[in-house]
């Protein structure tokens, strides 16, 4: 048993000499604190003696933390809130990626296709406060673009900002704009790296280049698709805050299309800003999150061992 | 094969155990010996709130010199700008970083929470020892106040004392439509104004407020801007539901009418700052707490007259009094010496004004020996002189008059101290409630008191999903804890 | 031989009518990609009095340098966030590529025996987090990075989320065969490493590049917790302060004293808007670079070079 281990671990030596580094930097940066987990069964307190001494004499409260989270109407709607849109987010997300990926694959003129790609980019530098701005300059009430437009069409005011029906869209296509010109980037990369003599050889045999897109492009994709899903996938139940909090501009109207778990949360803890209640919510995404990643993971292997995550 | 990697998955919990071992040992520093040093001098590290300043270490290097004569001391101030402060905070004091003195205030780094939660160290022996100083000159109103449960933890800046709202107009609209102004102090006795200037001048907001208004009603609030409230005039002390009382709906119901008749901005419930409104001057009135002098500041700072009409009495609340309060840590390996600190720095003069201003003949210059005036190299050393102590014995600016501090003595004592002052409540026991109310309350409050939306169908929802997370229960408790509170204190 | 490639890649683009098409959709979307960014620029030109009374305007009635002056008085301080900034970024890409593609290339490597158990190992940290208290004991306690600018580049040096997606580059992009030859030919792993499977994937090695270059730029948290010292504070760290230190000054708009205060010594919001600027335009230029190396993957056939 000793032996066997001693010999594997010879033959894996260089590689395990590889990913040393690695894994150094994971123990330190992600596994150690992972022993403040405990904070979310505790109800924390200060003391003179540093955290690990408080937290491990803090009063033990059992799952009394993670009550917030179930104990109300509202809570479930922001359950239902942080899952829809994320799978709104990782379809649309990944079906305007890849579509442009491969358009700008095809354009003839490389530098013309440089140039978007560079400014497809640019969202991505604008905080959330600053593209709530812009939201604002188009959907004010009464200085807003998008008013002044219906206006001149003759038609009547909205109140962007107390109409919940609209918002889903909003949010939809804002997160879009900001997002799918980084993301489409490793797709585009992936493209590049297709053989190039497949796409001749599909040429020779005359086909078209819808054809060639879903024969060679989307096959030779669908490796990193998977890969890119299963990740985002395990990450359902995170929202991302600046969205769903600046861009609304926090309307109140609005929460029954906008409140999603971290800013439920955020508007919660504000108040009594308990550590445990909030590691409590990252320890109850965290988890969810592990186990729809393990069994989409399981249902991948199952079908293409290759393209599992592990 | 699956033998291995469970074995060694093992292996790495093992390992995590062990370091995280060898953590809570690193984290538990002891104290140093202190002994046999009493003739070295003790550095004091001071956290504070504020855009961090060039000079904050020279002028620290000047300070400790005079701290070190009179109390043998050294000071290390360390400022933490305004938006990060409480985040950091928590951060840098539950992580146990080496901390002796630290701002903390009922808007930034929870005074009262904090406290609970055993940030700082209960200051009443040491008050007594070493904080004499503090009790002769500092308003008693702030010290009582500022008790939790009894204690003192904290030290508060002696300014201004109670809270009164006014109404503020902006003076140039006043006279040109000569609209007057005298009468003024309910909501309900602005309508003549409001109607006149959105019928003269239609581009102009005739009652400018951001989505943090809330009309005045006489109710202590137990947390700021939560629906719990106990009367001001009230002798019975009963926990109500804010939004439940007559004072309340008829202001919801005068709110909604301006809002419907055009004086409130279409977005106001969402609108962070009236900044905007401000710089540009194109708005009437609005509503603003007041301090002396006020109108002096507002004018210089808006560039065009504002004045001002009380609103409501001055009050003594919780959140007045909890305004800037310095606080011990606990975790100070100090505790005495910051003590020795805090008293001479609301006492001294020129230790005061020091930290306030800077070097004299560097930050700025006394032009007698009331007034003092900035020099250029002030902007390299512009401290918020609210969260610094004791403000009255600050030398006054150029244009102050030489009464300014006298004014705030006697603007301090016209104060009637709130039934709750000094009533702190404990949400511990009912924190799951809190978050779900606290979420409710984000829902309808701004856009109820901004009068945006129709009380007659969103009161009666409000209430009712005010009830679905939990405020009865939270009434219920609050009633409980301050019938305790009663009992313990008001024996007179 | 670059030449023939791109003539070849040439040959197989859309028809001219499809290019026209796409060229217009491709456009249109940087376009509107672009345009806020523009419009920042025109408010950071913007006269301040002029924004109050019109709102954000596309033509301002009054152009003004104010913004920029007032930056510019600062100037030392914004030189030196960009040197931080400059520093970490440059050094923080090459530690976590190294990092990132050596961790990779194992996990992607069938003959690894603990493939999967590593694989699992960076994705458990994807998915749990200890949170902020206990990574900034770990970073300042044990590590003792306070101050230093090692605590803005260690803490995003690697990342379960690049690993994956580098190896499944690695799976697809490089045969093995290519290895196995490299094997007969008696090179060693770190050699077949550094000789065959960097250049072959570069194009994978370019995106991480990229994302972890944008990551290091536009990073602001790790400096609010770790740097207190002002000389080490990075430009976006910078930005971030101001704009929460407004939303501070909203949420506590009611307390007399404090926004009197505040807001004497904030920024004005074209002033807020020129930093956006300065903080953005160098990193656009880091595009193009990485994006030389999308180059095809010289994968056909095992033939090198």
């Amino acid at each position: 048993m000793v032996g066997s281990f001693f010999r594997s671990f010879n033959r894996n030596k260089v590689m395990l000499l590889m990913v040393l580094p690695g894994a150094i930097w994971f123990l330190f940066f992600s596994y150690l604190p992972l022993v403040g987990t405990i904070a979310a069964f505790k109800q924390y307190r200060f003391s003179r003696h540093g955290f690990w001494y408080s937290l491990v004499h803090s009063k033990n409260v059992g799952w009394a933390n993670f009550k917030f989270l179930f104990s109300t109407d509202a809570a479930w709607s922001i359950t239902r809130n942080t899952l829809l849109y994320n799978i709104a987010f990782i379809v649309l997300g990944l079906v305007f990626s890849v579509a442009l990926a491969i358009l700008l694959s095809e354009l003839a003129n490389k530098k013309l296709a440089k140039l978007y790609q560079t400014g497809m980019f640019l969202p991505y530098f604008l905080s959330w406060v600053i593209v709530g701005y812009f939201a604002f300059s188009f959907l004010s009430m009464d200085r807003g673009l998008l008013n002044h437009t219906l206006e001149y069409f003759g038609m009547d005011r909205m109140q962007w900002y107390n109409d919940p029906k609209v918002w889903p869209y909003i949010l939809v296509l804002v997160y879009l704009w900001k997002s799918i010109g980084y993301s489409s980037v490793v797709y585009l990369a992936s493209i590049l790296g297709i053989d190039r003599s497949l796409y001749e050889a599909a040429m020779i045999d005359g086909a078209s280049k819808m054809q060639q897109v879903r024969n060679i492009t989307l096959p030779m994709l669908k490796p990193i698709i998977i890969i890119m899903t299963l990740l985002a996938v395990g990450k359902i139940f995170y929202a991302d805050f600046g969205l769903f909090y600046q861009v609304p501009r926090d309307s109140g109207t609005l929460y029954s299309v906008t409140n999603v778990i971290d800013t439920y949360v955020y508007r919660g803890l504000k108040t009594t800003g308990e550590i445990g209640m909030s590691t409590a919510a990252g320890l109850y995404q965290s988890v969810v999150g592990f186990v729809l990643v393990m069994v989409s993971n399981y249902v991948v292997r199952k079908v293409d061992k290759d393209s599992a995550l592990f | 094969m699956s033998k291995m990697t469970k074995k060694t998955g093992l292996t790495a919990a093992a390992a995590v155990t062990a370091l995280s071992l060898a953590l809570s040992a690193c984290g538990g520093n002891e104290a140093k010996s202190d002994g046999a040093s009493s003739e070295k001098p003790v550095e004091l590290i001071w956290y504070t709130i504020g855009t961090p300043q060039k000079d904050v270490d020279t002028v620290m290097a000047e300070v400790s010199k005079y701290t070190q004569e009179k109390i043998n001391a050294t000071i290390k101030m360390k400022m933490i700008d305004w938006g990060d402060y409480t985040q950091k905070m928590q951060v840098l004091v539950a992580s146990g970083e080496p901390m002796d003195i630290m701002f903390t205030s009922a808007g930034g780094f929870d005074y009262v929470q904090n406290a609970r939660k055993g940030a700082f160290l209960e200051l009443d022996e040491l008050l007594d020892k070493y904080g004499q100083g503090i009790k002769d000159t500092i308003d008693p109103g702030f010290l009582s106040g500022s008790k939790v449960d009894g204690h003192n933890y904290g030290i508060p800046a002696n300014k201004e004392l109670p809270q009164l709202e006014v109404w503020r107009f902006n003076q140039n609209l006043v006279d040109k439509y000569k609209l007057e102004t005298t009468g003024v102090r309910t909501l309900d006795s602005l309508a003549p104004l409001l109607k006149t200037i959105k019928a003269q001048d239609p581009s102009i907001t005739p009652f400018a407020m951001d989505k943090n208004y809330v009309p005045y009603v006489p109710y202590d609030y137990l947390v700021t801007n939560m629906p719990m409230a106990v009367k001001l005039d009230g002798t019975d002390l009963k926990v109500v539901d804010i939004l439940e009382t007559d004072e309340m709906k008829q202001a919801l119901n005068t709110m909604h009418k301006y809002y419907q008749a055009g004086y409130v901005a279409p977005e106001a419930a969402t609108t962070g700052s009236t900044q905007d409104l401000m710089t540009s001057g194109k708005w009437l009135l609005d509503r603003a707490q007041t301090q002396p002098l006020a109108e002096t500041s507002w004018s210089a700072s808006n560039g065009y007259p504002i004045t001002s009409t009380p609103a409501s009495d001055a009050v003594i609340t919780n959140t007045s009094v909890q305004g800037s309060i310095m606080a011990i840590s606990a975790n100070s390996e100090h505790p005495e010496k910051a003590m020795e600190f805090l008293n001479l720095l609301n006492t001294d003069p020129v230790l005061r004004n020091m930290v306030d201003s800077g070097i004299e003949g560097t930050h700025y210059e006394k032009i007698d020996d009331k007034h003092m005036k900035n020099l250029d190299a002030s902007q390299n050393y512009n401290m918020p002189s609210y969260s610094l102590g004791n403000n009255m014995l600050l030398y006054l600016n150029e244009n102050d008059p030489d009464d300014k501090w006298e004014q705030f003595k006697k603007f301090n004592a016209e104060g009637k101290p709130s039934p709750i002052l000094g009533f702190n409540f404990d949400s511990t026991k009912v924190s799951t409630e809190m978050t779900a109310i606290q979420n409710v309350k984000e829902q309808f409050w701004a856009s109820l008191m901004t009068g945006t939306v129709d009380p007659a169908t969103y009161l009666p929802k409000a209430i009712e999903q005010f009830k679905a997370a939990g405020l009865d229960k939270v009434i219920a408790e609050a009633q409980t804890q301050l019938d305790a509170w009663v009992a313990a204190n008001k024996t007179k | 031989m670059p030449n023939v490639m791109k003539k070849k890649r040439n040959f197989h683009q859309a028809s001219p009518g499809w290019n026209i098409v796409f060229n217009l959709i491709a456009g249109i979307f940087a376009f509107l990609c672009v345009f806020p960014f523009v419009f920042v620029v025109i408010i950071s030109f913007t006269e301040e009095k002029t924004l109050a009374t019109d709102g954000y305007r596309v033509i301002p009635k009054a152009w003004s340098l104010d913004a920029y002056q007032y930056i510019f008085k600062t100037g030392d301080t914004l030189l030196r966030s960009y040197g931080v900034t400059i520093l970490v970024t440059v050094i923080g890409t090459v530690v976590s590529l190294l990092l990132i593609s050596l961790y990779a290339y194992a996990v992607s490597r069938r003959s690894f025996a603990y493939r999967r158990f590593f694989s699992l190992f960076a994705i458990f940290t994807m998915l749990f987090s200890g949170g902020m208290i206990p990574t900034y004991i770990v970073v300042t306690q044990l590590l003792g990075l306070k101050d230093s600018i090692w605590a803005l580049i260690l803490p995003l040096a690697l990342n379960a989320f690049y690993i994956m997606i580098l190896r499944t580059f690695y799976i697809t992009g490089i045969p093995d065969a290519i290895i196995e030859s490299g094997k007969i030919d008696g090179a060693g792993e770190f050699r077949i490493f550094s000789t065959i499977v960097l250049p072959l994937s570069l194009p994978g090695l370019a995106t991480i590049g990229l994302f972890s270059t944008l990551g290091y730029w536009n990073d602001w948290f790790n400096a609010l917790l770790y740097i207190d010292d002002p000389n080490k504070v990075p430009l976006q760290a910078m930005l971030m302060r101001i704009e929460s230190s407004m939303q501070f000054i909203q949420q506590n708009s009611a307390n007399g004293s404090i926004s009197l205060e505040v807001l004497q010594s904030m920024p004005q919001d074209t002033a807020r808007m020129a930093m956006v600027v300065l903080a953005t335009v160098p990193i656009i230029f880091a595009y193009p670079f990485f994006q030389r190396y999308f180059v095809q993957g010289l994968t056909v056939g095992g033939v090198k070079e």
